[in-house]
């Protein structure tokens, strides 16, 4: 393998110090299951890693105003066994279906983030989620919609000085008038592969919704690998905004995603099949978060 | 770059290492301790030969590298066996004769005690979800599912035996 020096900072501070001088021969090394490999294969080729491992100010979940905060070296396998995130179905399945146990181990949430493959398994949901990134230089930190941060495949507004330190979702409280269990919102994932298990994604969509007696309130639908990166189907979502939930809708909606997205063909799925597939899943994703509501 | 000692603890024995930052635990693991239980098949994360347990938890070692091991537990197939005693999950592979190359054996052993360690009565669902990463070319998943069932009884007993002492 490549050589390469490997810096292993105890304190934020130390690692962002490491990568002041905004040099993309020094990258930060979380998990390292996609890392890793790219150096192998010769598609990452740094002089200098930075291991975020030892940093605990990467680690922890927290709730605060209206926030919950998910420290951006958050493994995977957490998100099937933290309170605060399996309450999330869509982030929970999609965690489950994530690559195998392994994998989920080392894998960060900030580094599926950081990797940017328009087919990486936690973006739909984080996207359906309204999730916030943070992002930190020496100087600077910023928080910008998740939504904004991919700019295509493995491409990010992220600079090379700075580091994914957090992902923020918004927690909303809800007082239902009846009962404390129910709740207007729910979310559903899911991951079309071409096996059941440690598949890449030929699609993937993930929904959130919010009921409001037999309208939506507010939906939103995010799609994975049917695009440079993955997306938002904003139209398909305008459809049902405010609408009743009904076949009619749905139907509609579903065919607008299906639109929306621009998939390739490739050795995995047809463009064609993609799009069709989109409209299913859009369909019976929707379907599914909404049974879950009350 | 430099070469690092490290401190940890390998199949319970304490070790001192000095490897390259770009070294991988996998081969150290086989080039250094000769410990060849774990395989290197495809690199890359996608068969889970090279699985190991890092503090109790089973990861890839392919995609680890040895210089993070600082301060670890590393369990690898050549600890499990405790005084001679075979794990249950060995005994359970050896009665279902769960192998047939034996390539896999290892990752499969481990993976199976890592979940046993987690659930200690899986459905064969939790099974079959928790082997989803470790890969059988020899097409011996049939016997492995066996093996892995059979092991939580034995698991089971050998709880129950080990308080009664």
């Amino acid at each position: 393998m490549r050589d390469f020096d490997l810096l292993q900072p105890q304190h934020l501070s130390d690692a962002l110090d490491a990568l002041a001088q905004n040099d993309s021969a020094i990258r930060p090394l979380a998990g390292g299951t996609d890392m890793l490999v790219d150096i192998r294969a010769q598609r990452a080729k740094p002089d200098v890693l930075v291991s975020l491992q030892n940093i605990s100010e990467l680690r922890g979940i927290t709730r605060e105003n209206g926030t919950l905060k998910i420290g951006a070296a958050t493994t995977i396998a957490e998100f099937l066994k933290h309170p605060e995130l399996t309450k999330h179905d869509a982030l929970r399945y999609a965690a489950y279906v994530f690559a195998n146990p392994m994998i989920r181990n080392s894998a960060t949430i900030g580094g599926n983030i950081g990797s940017a493959s328009p087919a990486g398994d936690m973006l739909p949901p984080l996207l359906a989620l309204d999730a916030h990134i943070e992002l930190v230089s020496k100087n600077e930190a910023r928080v910008m919609p998740l939504s904004d941060f991919f700019l295509g495949p493995r491409k990010t507004a992220k600079r090379a000085n700075e580091l994914i330190t957090s992902i923020q979702l918004p927690v909303i409280s809800y007082q239902s008038p009846v009962s404390s269990l129910q709740s207007p919102v729910s979310s559903a994932f899911y991951k079309l592969g071409l096996r059941q298990a440690d598949a890449i994604s030929l699609i993937s969509v993930a929904v959130w919704i919010q009921r409001d007696g037999e309208k939506i309130r507010d939906v939103r639908i995010a799609l994975g690998a049917v695009a440079p990166r993955p997306m938002r189907a904003i139209r398909a979502e305008e459809i049902l905004r405010g609408e009743i939930f009904n076949e009619m809708n749905l139907k509609e909606s579903a065919r607008i995603a299906s639109e929306e997205c621009s998939p390739i063909d490739d050795l995995r799925a047809s463009a064609n099949y993609r799009r069709r597939m989109i409209a299913v899943y859009v369909r019976r994703m929707l379907e599914q978060a909404w049974s879950k509501t009350q | 770059m430099q070469k690092k000692t490290i401190l940890f603890s390998l199949n319970g024995e304490p070790r001192e290492w000095s490897v390259y930052p770009n070294e991988l635990l996998l081969n150290v693991l086989r080039e250094q301790e000769f410990l060849t239980g774990t395989k290197y098949g495809c690199g890359i994360g996608e068969c889970g030969a090279c699985t190991v347990h890092i503090n109790g938890e089973p990861i890839l070692s392919c995609l680890t590298l040895a210089i993070a091991c600082e301060g670890k537990e590393i369990l690898t197939i050549e600890g499990l066996a405790r005084e001679g005693k075979l794990d249950p999950v060995q005994i359970a592979f050896l009665d279902q004769t769960a192998f047939q190359c034996g390539f896999c054996t290892p990752d499969m052993i481990l993976m199976t005690r890592a979940l046993l360690n987690e659930i200690p009565n899986p459905t064969e669902e939790q099974v079959r979800d928790y082997l989803r990463g470790n890969l059988c070319r020899c097409t011996g998943y049939a016997s492995i599912m066996r093996a892995a069932l059979d092991a939580s009884v034995l698991n089971a007993h050998r709880s129950v035996q080990s308080n009664e002492e």
